[in-house]
């Protein structure tokens, strides 16, 4: 039995993984946690710090970090870097002017090399937003398809309304669970 | 049992006395008896727990009773009804995620591989789903090229007292370039009144840029607003039904109730703010705050149309992202004196020229 083999095995024990949510500020990212977990959305404020939430799905523990996305916190973004197993980059679809730097702090997540082994979740929030663009037009501001080092997925989503919330967060634990457990 | 009678006073446990010895098998007896009791009652209470819904056979039956009932619903819903195939649909994924809790529920009693196909099977409704979604009901597709496209819904806003220089909606050389307008843009404008009713701005996102000592009202609930690169102007807007995003602004006055202000890189702006969850500064200089005094007569309605709670307002909670220490104040922002706030503003709403 080689290494790896018991790595994943320990893992699998543990059936626990952590995903870690980035995102420039008023993407979006607390309320597709709060969301996402069921709670009231309608208090939320622009997050000084972080939030994390542990929570079950399919029988998997997720620890979801959330971290403000404000400029003068991204600099703190590496902090929480470590043993990262999926990304979930969420967007603003409805902030056209900031598309560009959305998708410079993105390309520079990914060069990190602690995050080389993550899955990319991408989220094209706000679609309840009648001037948003759609998740296709998303994927081409982002260069999305120029990304070759990291599995990713792009999903548009309304944290208000929770659509396609569920349906983002399945294929990015579908995409994990295929990585690093082993199927037995 | 009688052996052991016979044979216990001969085994010779010296100091016990033969009554004693006598009794052990009675107790032993008693003790079987109250084991195979206990055994019983286990069984008893076991079957009493093991309810329908954790057979097995009751949740493949029911699984698929549900997934022919999702596949039935997919298979009629076509292009040929258009406008029942958005409620099918709906109905569709809301079966399929009520389908995905009930499989979650059920996990503790069912074998890996029943849990494999059904998750499988989830999948591919799922799939099947957006697929569907995305052959009935196809999104716009948005493409940077089709600029000439854009003039119109720029101009289309334009019906009230101000109409948008000509100029205005072709001049997009500058930074922002590579963007095309929002459902409601406002922007490149010197000097003017610019005054937007419900049917124009309700519920929809605006967006006001590269404004110059202008006065904007926007009469009506947006769902959210960004201002940016904005120059001594006087911006008041109804109640915004999520974030304010403010950036790049100098030397203006701002009025408006949010659930969320957030404000980058402004100097010298007075803010009259209701906001019923947070408002934040970053890299800005000479904010000051005050609760909104300005009001027109349609207020009250499109606060119920926004769902803000009227009577939360957190106008002096300022969270400053430069300033992280709790003890002392941030020399960032400041709460305009009660004596200094505007209490009365320009009544734009009638005048038809200006």
């Amino acid at each position: 039995m080689g290494l790896l083999t018991i790595l994943k095995k320990m893992k699998h024990k543990e059936r626990e993984m952590r995903l870690l949510m980035l995102g420039l500020d008023n993407a979006g990212k607390t309320t597709i946690l709060k969301k996402f977990n069921g709670e009231d959305v309608s208090t939320i404020s622009p997050t000084l710090g972080f939030n994390i939430k542990t929570l079950e799905h399919r029988g998997f523990k997720l620890n979801i970090w959330d971290v403000g996305g404000q400029k003068s916190l991204r600099s703190y973004w590496r902090n929480y870097f470590e043993s990262t197993d999926g990304l979930v980059w969420v967007v603003d679809s409805a902030d056209r002017l900031r598309l560009e730097d959305c998708r410079q702090e993105l390309s520079a997540l990914l060069t990190e090399e602690r995050l080389a082994g993550a899955t990319l979740l991408v989220f094209a929030n706000k679609q309840d937003l009648p001037g948003s663009l759609s998740k296709e037009a998303i994927q081409e501001a982002m260069a999305l398809d120029d990304i070759k080092t990291h599995h990713w997925c792009i999903i548009g989503c309304s944290a208000v309304t929770g659509e396609n919330l569920l349906m983002g967060v399945d294929w990015l634990l579908d995409d994990i669970a295929a990585r690093i457990f082993t199927t037995e | 049992m009688s052996l052991a009678m016979e044979t216990s006073p001969s085994q010779g446990n010296g100091d016990e006395k033969p009554s004693e010895t006598v009794k052990i098998p009675d107790r032993l007896l008693k003790r079987d008896q109250a084991r195979l009791e206990e055994a019983e009652r286990r069984k008893d209470i076991k079957e009493g727990r093991s309810v329908t819904e954790e057979k097995s056979d009751f949740f493949s039956t029911t699984f698929n009773t549900e997934r022919a009932t999702i596949d039935e619903l997919l298979s009629i819903c076509t292009e040929a009804n258009r406008e029942n195939a958005t409620k099918i649909l709906e109905e569709a994924t809301v079966k399929t995620q009520q389908l995905q809790k009930f499989l979650n529920d059920s996990m503790m009693f069912l074998t890996p591989y029943e849990l494999r196909q059904a998750q499988a099977t989830l999948q591919v409704l799922l799939s099947t789903i957006s697929e569907k979604r995305d052959d009935i009901l196809p999104k716009k597709k948005f493409a940077f090229k089709s600029r000439n496209v854009k003039s119109k819904p720029a101009e289309s806003p334009s019906t009230s007292i101000t109409e948008l220089p000509k100029s205005a909606s072709n001049r997009d050389t500058d930074a922002d370039a590579a963007v095309t307008p929002v459902q409601c843009v406002f922007s490149n404008v010197d000097s003017q009144v610019l005054i937007k009713r419900a049917d124009e701005i309700q519920q929809q996102d605006v967006l006001l840029t590269h404004l110059t000592n202008c006065k904007v009202r926007l009469l009506g609930s947006p769902s959210t607003l960004h201002i940016k690169h904005v120059r001594d102007c006087e911006i008041m807007s109804g109640p915004v039904s999520s974030s304010v995003f403010v950036d790049q602004c100098t030397g203006s006055t701002l009025a408006f109730p949010c659930q969320q202000l957030r404000t980058h890189n402004t100097k010298d702006t007075q803010i009259y703010l209701h906001v019923t969850s947070r408002a934040i500064i970053e890299d800005c200089q000479g904010v000051s705050f005050a609760p909104l005094t300005w009001t027109y007569s349609n207020m009250d309605a499109d606060f119920a149309v926004s769902g803000l709670d009227k009577n939360r307002n957190n106008w002096d909670q300022v969270d400053d992202f430069n300033w992280l220490a709790f003890d002392t104040p941030s020399p960032n922002w400041t709460v305009i004196p009660v004596s200094d706030r505007k209490t009365s503003w320009d009544d734009l709403v009638p005048a038809s020229s200006e």
